[in-house]
């Protein structure tokens, strides 16, 4: 294990580590371009100049492995003087078009520039013009002045994605970033291109001017879109979500995620979700309270036990759920009402079990295998023909569905609907509002649940690694989690962030204004 | 902190002081009578005050030459704003020389409090704080002004012609 | 005094033909190279002290001993991308002597043990891609090329690829990029070729001339080839002489030759009535010289780069006093400019940048403190970039920039050309 020096410190590396790796681990800061963990490295920026004792000329610590003994440094004056040179000459065509540039505010020349520039520039001639609003394809838009050719994204078509889609065009300052013969870029990944570009050529049409960046806060989850569960931060105001961001863990998805992950803070966001609950039937809906609802589903319930026994009371879960909300919802069920009447709604079966070969899976649900180790747990083994019979056969009194939160990922929802139908009493728990649900032509409650980005508890992902989710907004104020529906129905109380309270009266003020999540 | 005196006893005797103030009020309205011009009051509404050109009231949305807003939504103004009362959605233009411009602006005129931020940090001279100071509005009036109000109102008469030339920026490769 | 040991032959058309070379002695040296051991030649390169012809002037024989043993399939390149300005001795060479480079191919390859070979030569260079063609196809057909090469058990097979005329594919690693399909791009080093080149595999890139004397230190012996030239500087070396001399061409001197014996005894000196400004002893990239710099400046490797230059590739330009010196650095300029790969940044941008401020300064718009400038820029663009190329962009704009300082200035102040003549050709 090589031992060096950077800026005074002592730090020992594992042996062929370069030297901004090893930079990376002490969190010493160094300016850089092209460098980018999960990629190759290009070498091209020569920002990264280091100064290694012995030897006179700068070093790029990206291309140079440390050796024992190397005494490295990178804030003496000739680096300084070195990477402001560097920036200027990523300055000189860049266009000013910050006030329009999406990438503004988190743009690496602003902050190289912040740090390492603040100069008077030197340049006096005629910037070179290049092709601007280039359309890339249906999710990406391209500016060719911006880019600084630092060609991250054309390693990572290369490389991660290996479709081959981008390529650097032309030579000299003439040189472009663009697709063979117009060819769009739309691969499944295509997105990340924009992530690791350090600067607003590449822009996200989803994201293209809705929001400027330094509005939104993030927070770190876990996409829900498949059960892969990649490591994401979300971008969110009081508006709601607006975008999503892969972060890394190499355990999980390495630095990127799909594009299909990228639509998930869609759903959460006010214009699909489900506002209040509501009864009804065949398009006719009438609102109701939560409250209300919620006794209305205790009554039914225990009357349908009374009268029938527990058999005449089912469930239907989907993986969509916390791993939280399975429990209590499962206890409430087993241990409450001594039913093993719960089965598991699988949404796509037939493309259930695909993988692309990257991160993307054929299980559209973040915590199918929390739902499996759920129901494990419980003995619960009914497949779920018997639901189908049970059904067809008019034996189901109530039937509790904890329906899709994302019901893009549910291609069979109306069918699956009119087979719920078929319970005398169908309660229908789901974050979203949809067609299908409201199609219902038994007497129905909808109940608003939460989704991802307003509760915490756990997903399990495919390979059974559990991870965390945390909430971030508060779009829609009476909404449920299952836990909180499970606390209802066995008759405990809750307050708005789901943990038990003994017979404490409820605060409407906070319930309804401070919510404060 | 301020600091009390007690009251002497000639003080507390109130009533030359009471006299004396009348007799002033008097002497000033008989010389204002006399002296009208030389007065400092006016007698608004119908009499004006006339402020300088360089007023910073009431703000203007500048215009190009075809007459389209300066306007790019950067948000800085927005952002530089410490009363929040500025409120911008962006788009995509269809001319992508422009790119970017906003599909709503609107100022809450009630909640300014016309420091000015919003001119000073505007990259593009596309807001500015006009000459005008009256904004009265009769129960019901709308406060919060749009883009129509803002840069098209009949007092700007067609707009105002903001300073920075387009075609120039482009060539300086701005 | 003109050595012929290379050109020997190069006046005679039947040299170019297999049958006349053989009978001028050709392919004797590689029965010769046969006998011997493939450790031993390569201690021979290296005793004779021949160092690249293509412009670095790195020790050949080190080179070939950097092939790490490890079995894995070698290739020998030869690099025939004659792109840098001022340049045309190996155009001449493969025109006249295509069996010359090809039997040096067959020796070095012999020695590093390659069984492939690729001539990468300029895509501009149709007619000597032709007579290449048509020498291997000979060469092939007389069994010199192909498997088991005069019965000695040894594989060589030989190709020409032609470029697209990028000068940067003239630099070994964008060179082996072109020649594996992709952009013409330096690769970064390390790897070094030797070690992981053309497809990943050990390579060796050498310059026309460089492969063509392989053959010659065979023939003579180690000892034969260094009686050539200097101690450090070893053996005989074409110049492209071109400019304002009255016999520009092709010269083969010895290495330590003088300058101005060059210039005025094998060119025929200036023409009449004109004065020597300046000297451009290398290639478009090396710096220049002046006039008085050249009075004693000798043509090897360590006797420029003492003076600030570099020998290159032995193209010495010839620069007379009626060139204005800021209409060269900006033809030079625009050269780079254009030829820039845009792969790394300092290089993008600088070449570009350099060639506005020149160009400014040409058309009367520049500014006094753009000729600073110039040398700013190319400070900083000069050792920051993978390849040479920013270096070679930055170093004329340097040298030119100091030592006629004075016509910048004048330029700059008069916006109009110190230089009477240049004036008259402007207008």
């Amino acid at each position: 294990m090589p031992k060096c020096k950077i800026n005074g410190q002592e730090v020992e590396v594992e042996a062929g580590t370069t030297i901004i790796e090893a930079f990376k681990k002490l969190d010493s800061e160094i300016a850089h371009y092209c460098y980018h963990p999960g990629l190759s490295v290009a070498g091209v920026c020569r920002l990264c100049m280091v100064e290694i004792e012995g030897n006179p000329r700068l070093q790029i610590a990206c291309n140079t492995v440390v050796q024992d003994g190397m005494v490295i440094n990178n804030n003496s004056e000739k680096v300084k003087e070195t990477v402001k040179w560097g920036l200027d000459f990523h300055l000189i065509n860049h266009p000013l078009d910050c006030p329009i540039c999406d990438q503004a505010g988190e743009c690496e020349l602003q902050i190289q520039y912040m740090k390492f520039g603040q100069y008077d520039p030197e340049m006096a001639e005629p910037k070179v013009k290049k092709n601007k609003v280039v359309d890339l394809g249906s999710k990406i838009v391209l500016d060719s002045e911006r880019c600084i050719l630092c060609s991250r994204c054309v390693r990572f078509t290369e490389e991660v994605s290996k479709t081959n889609e981008l390529g650097i065009f032309n030579r000299g300052d003439r040189s472009e970033i663009g697709t063979f013969d117009g060819k769009p870029l739309e691969n499944d990944y295509a997105v990340n291109t924009v992530d690791i570009c350090p600067v607003g050529a590449l822009t996200s049409k989803d994201f293209r001017f809705r929001q400027r960046v330094w509005y939104l806060k993030n927070k770190e989850t876990v996409c829900p879109g498949c059960s892969t569960g990649c490591n994401v931060k979300s971008y969110y105001n009081e508006e709601g979500l607006f975008r999503v961001k892969p972060r890394q863990n190499d355990e999980v998805n390495g630095y990127w995620m799909c594009d299909k992950g990228r639509d998930t803070y869609k759903f959460v966001n006010k214009e699909n979700r489900l506002l209040e609950p509501k009864v009804g039937q065949s398009g006719q809906w009438d609102s109701q309270e939560v409250d209300g609802v919620m006794s209305v589903m205790s009554t039914k319930i225990d009357d349908a036990v009374k009268s029938a026994g527990s058999d005449k009371v089912a469930l239907v879960l989907t993986g969509q759920y916390t791993s939280e909300e399975y429990a209590s919802m499962l206890s409430y069920f087993v241990g409450h009402l001594k039913s093993k009447n719960v089965y598991h709604w699988v949404n796509n079966p037939e493309s259930f079990d695909e993988f692309d070969g990257l991160l993307l899976r054929g299980d559209r649900n973040p915590n199918t295998k929390g739902l499996l180790n759920g129901l494990d747990q419980h003995g619960i083994t009914a497949p779920w023909s018997d639901l189908e019979t049970k059904l067809n056969a008019g034996d189901i009194e109530v039937l509790l569905v904890a329906g899709p939160e994302d019901p893009s990922v549910f291609p069979t929802l109306t069918e699956k609907v009119s087979l719920f139908s078929k319970a005398k009493n169908l309660f229908w728990m789901s974050a979203a509002k949809t067609e299908a649900a409201d199609s219902a032509t038994t007497k129905t409650w909808q109940i608003p649940l939460k989704t991802y980005a307003e509760k915490e508890g756990t997903f399990v992902n495919h390979k059974g690694i559990e991870q965390k989710i945390q909430p971030m907004v508060n779009i829609v104020d009476c909404a449920q989690t299952l836990s909180e529906v499970a606390s209802a129905l066995s008759g405990q109380k809750v307050d708005h962030l789901g943990s038990l309270v003994k017979d404490r009266k409820t605060n409407h003020f906070i319930n309804h204004h401070g919510g404060g999540l | 902190m301020s600091i009390v005196k007690k009251p002497g006893a000639i003080a507390n005797w109130y009533l030359p002081g009471i006299f004396a103030g009348m007799w002033f009020t008097l002497v000033t309205m008989i010389r204002n009578i006399f002296n009208q011009d030389k007065m400092i009051t006016k007698n608004y509404p119908e009499d004006k005050y006339e402020y300088s050109p360089r007023f910073k009231g009431n703000h203007v949305l500048t215009v190009k030459k075809d007459g389209s807003l300066r306007c790019t939504a950067c948000m800085l103004c927005a952002t530089a704003c410490p009363a929040d009362c500025i409120k911008i959605k962006a788009s995509e233009h269809e001319n992508p020389a422009v790119e970017k411009y906003p599909i709503s602006y609107e100022i809450d005129i009630l909640r300014c409090v016309y420091c000015g931020y919003c001119e000073e940090a505007c990259p593009v001279d596309a807001v500015r704080m006009g000459p005008e100071w009256q904004t009265p509005g009769l129960a019901g009036t709308n406060f919060s002004y749009d883009i129509q109000h803002l840069a098209y109102r009949a007092q700007l008469k067609g707009g105002v012609l903001s300073r920075v030339d387009d075609e120039e920026r482009h060539k300086a490769g701005i | 005094m003109e050595i012929k040991l290379l050109s020997e032959h190069y006046d005679k058309p039947e040299f170019q033909g297999l049958d006349g070379y053989k009978k001028l002695g050709g392919y004797e040296p590689l029965k010769k190279a046969f006998q011997m051991q493939p450790k031993a030649i390569i201690e021979m390169v290296k005793e004779s002290g021949l160092r690249g012809r293509g412009g670095a002037g790195f020790p050949t024989g080190v080179k070939w001993g950097f092939l790490p043993d490890n079995g894995e399939p070698r290739y020998l390149l030869c690099n025939a991308d004659e792109g840098e300005p001022g340049t045309f001795k190996d155009r001449l060479m493969m025109e006249r002597a295509p069996h010359q480079l090809i039997e040096g191919m067959i020796i070095s390859a012999f020695a590093v043990g390659s069984h492939k070979g690729y001539i990468y030569i300029r895509g501009e260079y149709n007619e000597p891609t032709a007579i290449l063609q048509k020498a291997i196809a000979e060469a092939y057909d007389a069994g010199l090329l192909g498997k088991n090469i005069l019965g000695s058990g040894f594989d060589f097979d030989l190709d020409v690829y032609q470029g697209a005329g990028a000068y940067i594919c003239g630099e070994e690693t964008g060179m082996i990029s072109s020649l594996e399909g992709k952009k013409g791009q330096p690769k970064l080093k390390p790897p070094f070729p030797a070690v992981q080149g053309y497809l990943g595999k050990p390579t060796i890139v050498n310059n026309v001339e460089t492969l063509a004397a392989v053959k010659y230190i065979i023939r003579d012996g180690a000892d034969g080839y260094r009686k050539h030239g200097t101690e450090k500087s070893a053996g005989t070396k074409l110049f492209s002489v071109s400019g304002n001399v009255m016999k520009p061409g092709t010269y083969e001197v010895p290495l330590g030759y003088k300058l101005m014996d060059l210039i005025n005894i094998e060119c025929g000196g200036l023409k009449p009535g004109r004065k020597l400004k300046a000297v451009i002893p290398g290639g478009s990239s090396a710096p220049v010289l002046t006039a008085a710099e050249c009075a004693d400046a000798t043509m090897d490797y360590e006797n420029l780069a003492q003076k600030g230059t570099m020998l290159g590739s032995g193209a010495v330009i010839i620069i007379d006093d009626t060139n204005c010196m800021v209409d060269m650095l900006k033809v030079i300029l625009h050269f780079y400019h254009h030829e820039s790969c845009g792969q790394c940044t300092p290089c993008r941008e600088g070449t570009g940048w350099l060639h506005k401020i020149v160009s400014s300064i040409y058309s009367g718009t520049g500014r006094l403190q753009d000729i600073d400038l110039i040398q700013q820029v190319a400070d900083h663009m000069a050792g920051k970039t993978i390849c040479a190329l920013s270096d070679a962009a930055a170093m004329p704009a340097v040298s030119f920039v100091q030592k006629f300082r004075s016509e910048f200035e004048f330029y700059v102040r008069e916006g109009r050309s110190k230089v009477k003549g240049a004036v008259d050709a402007q207008v």
